[in-house]
């Protein structure tokens, strides 16, 4: 069970100028949160804060559970295979993580099966349609075990069929994990959020739940659906 | 033409002489070889992987290496080297000990600046990946070096292609003994100055074929990584 999620008093930025003056997001600890915003808002930055990838020059990071440190999955918007076949990249989390290799090939093929995917196991990863990449990159994201589930677009190249697949998937996992996602879009993120969370120029402009955000009095907010959904 | 056919003919009889010079011409080269690479890809692979403070020197140092010329590590070995030098109580001047620790020098700088490079683009494509999954330095290292296994085989034949060609340090050094310390190319130098033009190119012959089965080795594991690397 998570207890927080929440970015406090961030400041991060490139060649000493500052991209976030003390940012603070209190993210949800139950469903999907999705964050929204224009390119170059900074919303790739957050997941990357959140993973861990990058660190925040000041401010903290706040991440617990009942339990230890709750573990991040993270996928990201570049999307990078080893120069090895499907199986051999999905196996790779599991050994450098000591899992002993019949509890790797059973993993892998579960989750392959899981996704209808198992026919392109032998396949060169770095081979595959940019939709097919896509998809095996959010197949990687489940196989290790986490608690929170962090995705940069997971979708952007994927076809209706497979953004249907994953939407109905992430539907379920809701009910077990916390999820935070980008995406860019609108009815998507209609479709499934509890939480909205926008932000402009490395800024928060508002985090409501998604019932309310349509009502919004935010002036860049109704600008904003305005635009991308109506 | 004669000098030809006698060249053909020192090949095809199998002559002692010949396939001694070029057994030992092959052992130095490879053992030399053998402990670059051994040397040369850790080091790389942290080139590649690591951030430090003067890496960059370090980089233009190796590169900087690669132009070295061998008469010059050559001179420089037999000063420090000989009974008057730093390591004179060594006693392995002359002998094939010092050639491959000569070609040693030659090559390592080779196999370190080319394949710090291929590691380094490989490195920071994965880096986003490693982050991810929290993979650790050595993992990280060991994952980068298995990927670019293919293209590092390419890099370590070039070093051994120097090394078989080299002659300006190992003639100092090697002395150039006939049956002990007389390679491919001190033979050819030496037979050459004698007007003993059939050894010398029965020697050229082999160096030649040795040179063609590099290159198709080099060919066929790019043609293999085609299939095996999955790229």
């Amino acid at each position: 069970m998570i207890k927080k999620i929440s970015l406090k008093n961030i400041n991060f930025g490139f060649n000493q100028k500052f991209f976030f003056k003390n940012l603070s997001i209190n993210f949800g600890t139950k469903g999907i949160s999705v964050i929204i915003g224009p390119n170059g808002s900074g919303k790739s930055l957050i997941t990357k804060l959140l993973k861990g990838i990058i660190f925040p020059h000041s401010g903290e990071i706040q991440l617990s559970s009942e339990k230890a440190t709750p573990k991040i999955s993270y996928l990201s918007q570049k999307i990078t295979f080893l120069r090895r076949d499907v199986h051999s990249n999905l196996a790779y989390p599991l050994v450098i993580r000591d899992y002993q290799n019949e509890q790797i090939k059973l993993k892998v093929s579960e989750v392959l099966k899981n996704f209808n995917f198992l026919d392109k196991v032998n396949f060169s990863a770095r081979s595959l349609s940019k939709g097919n990449k896509q998809f095996l990159a959010f197949i990687r994201s489940q196989i290790i075990q986490y608690d929170i589930l962090v995705l940069d677009e997971p979708c952007s190249n994927l076809d209706f069929e497979s953004i249907k697949i994953i939407e109905k998937y992430l539907l379920n996992l809701k009910k077990e994990k916390k999820i935070i996602m980008v995406t860019h879009d609108m009815f998507q993120a209609m479709r499934l959020a509890d939480e909205i969370i926008i932000i402009n120029n490395g800024e928060l402009i508002e985090a409501s739940k998604k019932k309310d955000i349509l009502k919004s009095k935010n002036s860049f907010t109704q600008n904003f659906f305005t635009k991308h959904v109506f | 033409m004669e000098v030809f056919f006698n060249s053909l003919s020192l090949i095809l009889s199998f002559d002692k002489n010949l396939y001694e010079i070029i057994f030992l011409s092959l052992k130095v080269s490879l053992v030399a070889l053998f402990i670059s690479t051994i040397i040369g890809l850790p080091i790389a692979g942290i080139l590649a992987s690591k951030s430090f403070l003067g890496k960059k020197v370090v980089l233009i140092f190796f590169n900087s290496m690669m132009a070295l010329p061998p008469v010059f590590v050559g001179l420089v070995l037999y000063i420090l080297f000989s009974q008057s030098g730093f390591f004179g109580f060594m006693n392995i001047l002359y002998t094939p000990m010092i050639m491959i620790i000569a070609q040693v020098i030659i090559i390592l700088p080779i196999i370190i600046s080319v394949s710090a490079e291929l590691l380094e683009n490989i490195f920071q494509e994965y880096k986003e990946l490693f982050d991810t999954f929290n993979v650790g330095t050595l993992r990280r290292v060991k994952t980068t070096l298995f990927d670019a296994r293919f293209s590092l085989i390419t890099c370590i034949l070039t070093g051994l292609g120097r090394a078989l060609s080299e002659v300006g340090a190992i003639i100092i050094v090697g002395g150039n003994i006939v049956h002990y310390t007389r390679v491919m190319t001190t033979t050819i130098a030496l037979e050459t100055s004698r007007g003993n033009l059939s050894l010398a190119i029965a020697l050229g012959i082999i160096l030649i074929f040795i040179s063609i089965m590099l290159n198709y080795i080099v060919i066929s594991i790019k043609n293999i990584s085609k299939h095996y690397s999955y790229d």
